[in-house]
C-alpha cells in the first residue's frame, strides 16, 4: 500500500511525461535560448559565434530598414484588425439567421484553404505593373491603371493586407457565426420586446454578448499579423529596397540573405518580446473583464 | 521503479546519440566510382549529363537542386560540417568562396589546376578566379562571358543592325522605343539589380570598377555619381523593361516586347527553352564600351563545382571535377547547355558561339573582368542590390542610394583592416 502514496504517483507521472518534456525542451526551449545567445554574438553561419555584447541591438535600432519594418508591422496589425476582423463580423452578422446562409458563406471560406504563399503568388500577378488589375482598369478606362501597386510604400503594404484579408475574412466570419449562434435567445427576445432593434440591438446586446468570440478573433489576428511573413515574402520579398518588410521578413533577410545571424536573432528576440507582450496584455485585459463585472480589484474583493 | 528509471535514461541517451550522429563528420571512403551526391542551385539538367559521366568514368550524379538561392546557401553552410554534406556542390567564386576556405570546408584542387593549365585545357586567367592565398579551390563547370542577346526578328523589322559603339546602341534603343518595343531588359532585386550598374561603370572606367570592389574607391565618388546619371538618363528615356515584372526576359523577347538582354553565355539555353532559335531568332554582340579604354571590357562569371573537405565522397568528387574540365566532358556539356566551353579544345555547339569565341580570342581587343556579383563582398553586394532596386523603382537623384551602399561598404572595409 505504501507504493500508492501520492509521491509515487508523481514519479510515475514524470516517467510518462519525461520523453515528451525532453522533446519539447530540445525542439522548442533550447532553440529559443540559443537564439537569445546568438543575438549577443557576431556570427556568419560558419565557424563559431563571437560574443559581441549588445552591439546587434544597437545596430538594429539604428537600421532604417528595421525601423521601416516596425512601422509596416504596425500597419499590418491595425489593417488586419480593421479589414478581415471588421468585415468578418459584418458578414457573420448580416448572414446570421438568413435562409441558406451556409451556402452564402462558402465563397468567403474557400480562400482559407489556400496557403499564404499561393495567395501571394496569385496576387503578385494581379498587382504587378501592367498586371491583371492594371489591364482591367485600363480596359474600363478607369483611373489607376498606371499605379505601381507593389512598388510604392506604404501602398504595397496596404494592398498586401487586402490580399491577406481576401483570405482571412472567411474564417473570421465563421468564428463570429459560431459566436452568434452561442448567444442565448432569451435576452435578445427580451430586448426586442423592449423595442430594441437594428444598430441599438447590436451595440447594446449582441456586441457585449459576443465578447468571448471577439477576444479570440482579435487575439489571433494580433498574433498572426505580428508574425506576417509568407505573403510578403511571396509578393515583394520585402522590397523594393526593403520598404515593405515586416519584422518576420527583416529577421529572415538579416539572417539568411545577409548571413548576419546575430542581427537576425536580435530581430527575432525583439519580435518575440513584442508578440508575447501584446498577447499577454490583451488577453489579460479581456479575460479579467470576462470573469467579473468590473476591475480586477473588485474581482478580488 | 528501476525499470522506469532505466527507460528514462535510455530515452535520454537515444535522443542525445541521435543529436550527436547528426553533427559528426565522416571521413573519405576513397571510392572513385558510384553515385556522387551533388547539391546545386542551377536549373541545368544534371541528370542528362550524369549519363555521359556514368559511361565515361563510372560516376553517376545524384543531383538535388535548390530553386531558392537563400535556402541553398543556408543549407550548404549548415551541412558542410555534418555527415549530410554532399560530395560536390555548386557555389560562387570571390568573397563567398573565401568564407568557406577560411573555415577549411572545401578541398584543395591545386594539383588538378596545375595539370589542366599545363595541358592547355583552361586559361591561366580563369585559374586566378579560383585562387585564394596561392592555392586553388573548386573547379569550373563553365566560364561565361557577358554579351548582349538581341532579337533578330525585331531588329530586322525596324532595319536595325547589331551596334558596334555605345552611341550606335543608344540610337538603336531610341528607334525601338519609338516603335513601342522595350530596348533593354532590366530587373530589380537579388540577383539581377547590379547588371546595368556593372555595364555602365565598367564601360566608363574599368579601373574605378575594380577600385570599388576592393574598397579603394567610394560609392559617393563624383565619378560613380556620373555613372548613375547615365543610368538615370536611360531610365528617363524609357529604355528599360519594367524592373518589377514577374515575366521572364526571354518570354518578353519571345512576345516581341523586348529587344536586348545582357547576360552570360549560359543564357542561350533559356532562350531555346521558350522556342527562340539561335541564328534566326536571336544573336549576340559584345557590349560596347562608353569611353574608349583601349580594349573593350567584358564581364565574366564562372560556375564552380566544389568538393567538400570532410565528405566521404571526397576522392570521387575530385575525380569528377577533373573530368568535367576535360575536352570531352566540356564538349558534351556545351552541346547540352548550348553555351560556350572554356576548354579551347572543346567545341561550342552553335555557330553563334563559335563566332563569338573567335571574336573574343582576338588579341588585345577585349579585357575580361569579374562580374559584380562575385567581385563585390557579400554584405556590400546585398546592400547594393537593395539600393539599386530602389533606384530603379523610383528613378531620381542617385545620391541617397549611393550613400546607403557606401555606409555598408565603409563599415565592411573598416573591419577588414
Amino acid at each position: 500500500m505504501k507504493d500508492r502514496s501520492s509521491t509515487n504517483y508523481q514519479r510515475s507521472a514524470w516517467a510518462f511525461m519525461g520523453p515528451g518534456v525532453a522533446v519539447v525542451v530540445i525542439v522548442l526551449y533550447l532553440p529559443v535560448v540559443y537564439t537569445v545567445y546568438l543575438s549577443f554574438t557576431e556570427y556568419g553561419g560558419l565557424g563559431s559565434p563571437i560574443f559581441a555584447g549588445g552591439q546587434n541591438y544597437v545596430t538594429m535600432f539604428a537600421d532604417p530598414a528595421f525601423l521601416g519594418s516596425v512601422v509596416n508591422t504596425g500597419i499590418w496589425v491595425v489593417g488586419t484588425l480593421v479589414i478581415p476582423v471588421g468585415i468578418g463580423l459584418f458578414i457573420a452578422y448580416l448572414s446570421f439567421g438568413l435562409k441558406g446562409a451556409g451556402i452564402l458563406r462558402i465563397p468567403f471560406l474557400i480562400p482559407y484553404a489556400l496557403s499564404g504563399v499561393a495567395v501571394g503568388v496569385v496576387f503578385s500577378f494581379v498587382l504587378q505593373n501592367g498586371g491583371a488589375l492594371s489591364q482591367a482598369l485600363a480596359f474600363f478606362n478607369l483611373p489607376g491603371a498606371d499605379t505601381r501597386w507593389l512598388a510604392e510604400a506604404p501602398l504595397n503594404t496596404i494592398v498586401m493586407i487586402i490580399a491577406a484579408s481576401w483570405q482571412g475574412i472567411g474564417v473570421n466570419a465563421l468564428l463570429f457565426t459560431v459566436g452568434l449562434q452561442s448567444i442565448p435567445k432569451e435576452p435578445l427576445e427580451a430586448a426586442r420586446i423592449d423595442g430594441a432593434s437594428g444598430l441599438r440591438l447590436f451595440t447594446t446586446m449582441i456586441w457585449p454578448l459576443l465578447r468571448p468570440s471577439t477576444t479570440i478573433v482579435v487575439g489571433l489576428s494580433i498574433v498572426n499579423s505580428l508574425k506576417t511573413f509568407d505573403i510578403v515574402q511571396a509578393m515583394t520579398q520585402g522590397g523594393p529596397n526593403r520598404v515593405s518588410e515586416t519584422l518576420g521578413v527583416t529577421m529572415y533577410k538579416d539572417t539568411f540573405v545577409n548571413s548576419d545571424y546575430g542581427l537576425g536573432s536580435a530581430v527575432a528576440v525583439f519580435l518575440s518580446v513584442i508578440t508575447i507582450a501584446a498577447s499577454v496584455i490583451y488577453l489579460r485585459r479581456q479575460l479579467t473583464i470576462g470573469t467579473g463585472s468590473g476591475t480586477p480589484a473588485e474581482v478580488t474583493k | 521503479m528501476r525499470i522506469r528509471k532505466v527507460l528514462v535514461a535510455a530515452t535520454a541517451l537515444a535522443v542525445s546519440a541521435a543529436l550527436l550522429a547528426g553533427c559528426s563528420a565522416t571521413s573519405d571512403s576513397g571510392a572513385t566510382t558510384g553515385t556522387l551526391k551533388f547539391v546545386n542551385d542551377k536549373t541545368w539538367d544534371f541528370k542528362a549529363f550524369s549519363k555521359v559521366s556514368d559511361k565515361d568514368i563510372d560516376i553517376a550524379l545524384d543531383p538535388s537542386t535548390y530553386a531558392d538561392q537563400n535556402a541553398f546557401v543556408a543549407f550548404v553552410k549548415q551541412s558542410l560540417r555534418t555527415s549530410k554534406a554532399p560530395g560536390l556542390f555548386t557555389w560562387h567564386t570571390g568573397g563567398q568562396l573565401e568564407e568557406l576556405v577560411d573555415q577549411k570546408l572545401v578541398a584543395d584542387t591545386s594539383s588538378i589546376w596545375k595539370k589542366e593549365v599545363a595541358a592547355g585545357n583552361v586559361a591561366a586567367s580563369v585559374q586566378d578566379l579560383y585562387t585564394i592565398d596561392g592555392k586553388q579551390y573548386c573547379t569550373p563547370i563553365s566560364v561565361d562571358d557577358w554579351v548582349m542577346y538581341y532579337d533578330k526578328r525585331t531588329f530586322a523589322k525596324y532595319n536595325l543592325t547589331a551596334p558596334k559603339t555605345w552611341d550606335e546602341m543608344m540610337q538603336v534603343a531610341a528607334t525601338l522605343k519609338q516603335n513601342g518595343v522595350d530596348p533593354f531588359w532590366s530587373s530589380g532585386g537579388n540577383p539581377w539589380a547590379f547588371v546595368w550598374f556593372q555595364i555602365i561603370l565598367a564601360g566608363t572606367d574599368l579601373k574605378l570598377y575594380q577600385d570599388l570592389s576592393t574598397g579603394k574607391a567610394s560609392y559617393t565618388d563624383p565619378k560613380v555619381v556620373k555613372v548613375m546619371d547615365v543610368w538615370l538618363d536611360m531610365q528617363k528615356k524609357g529604355y528599360f523593361s519594367d524592373p518589377g515584372s514577374k515575366t521572364a526576359g526571354e518570354t518578353q523577347m519571345k512576345d516581341g516586347k523586348l529587344a536586348m538582354i545582357p547576360f552570360g553565355t549560359w543564357y542561350a539555353s533559356s532562350l531555346e527553352k521558350v522556342g527562340l532559335k539561335e541564328g534566326t531568332d536571336w544573336g549576340v554582340f559584345t557590349i560596347p564600351a562608353i569611353v574608349d579604354q583601349g580594349s573593350t571590357p567584358v564581364a565574366i562569371e564562372t560556375a564552380p563545382a566544389c568538393t567538400t573537405e570532410n565528405s566521404s565522397q571526397k576522392a570521387m568528387a575530385l575525380k569528377y571535377s577533373e573530368w568535367w574540365m576535360g575536352a570531352e566532358a566540356q564538349t558534351a556539356w556545351s552541346k547540352q547547355q548550348g553555351n560556350l566551353p572554356f576548354n579551347p579544345k572543346a567545341q561550342a555547339a552553335t555557330q553563334t558561339f563559335r563566332d563569338l569565341s573567335a571574336e573574343l580570342a582576338e588579341p588585345d581587343k577585349y579585357e575580361f573582368y569579374l562580374r559584380y556579383y562575385e567581385a563585390t563582398p557579400t554584405p556590400i553586394l546585398t546592400s547594393a542590390l537593395d539600393q539599386f532596386t530602389g533606384f530603379m523603382t523610383n528613378p531620381g537623384d542617385p545620391t541617397k542610394y549611393l550613400e546607403g551602399i557606401q555606409s555598408t561598404a565603409k563599415s565592411y572595409w573598416a573591419k577588414q583592416k
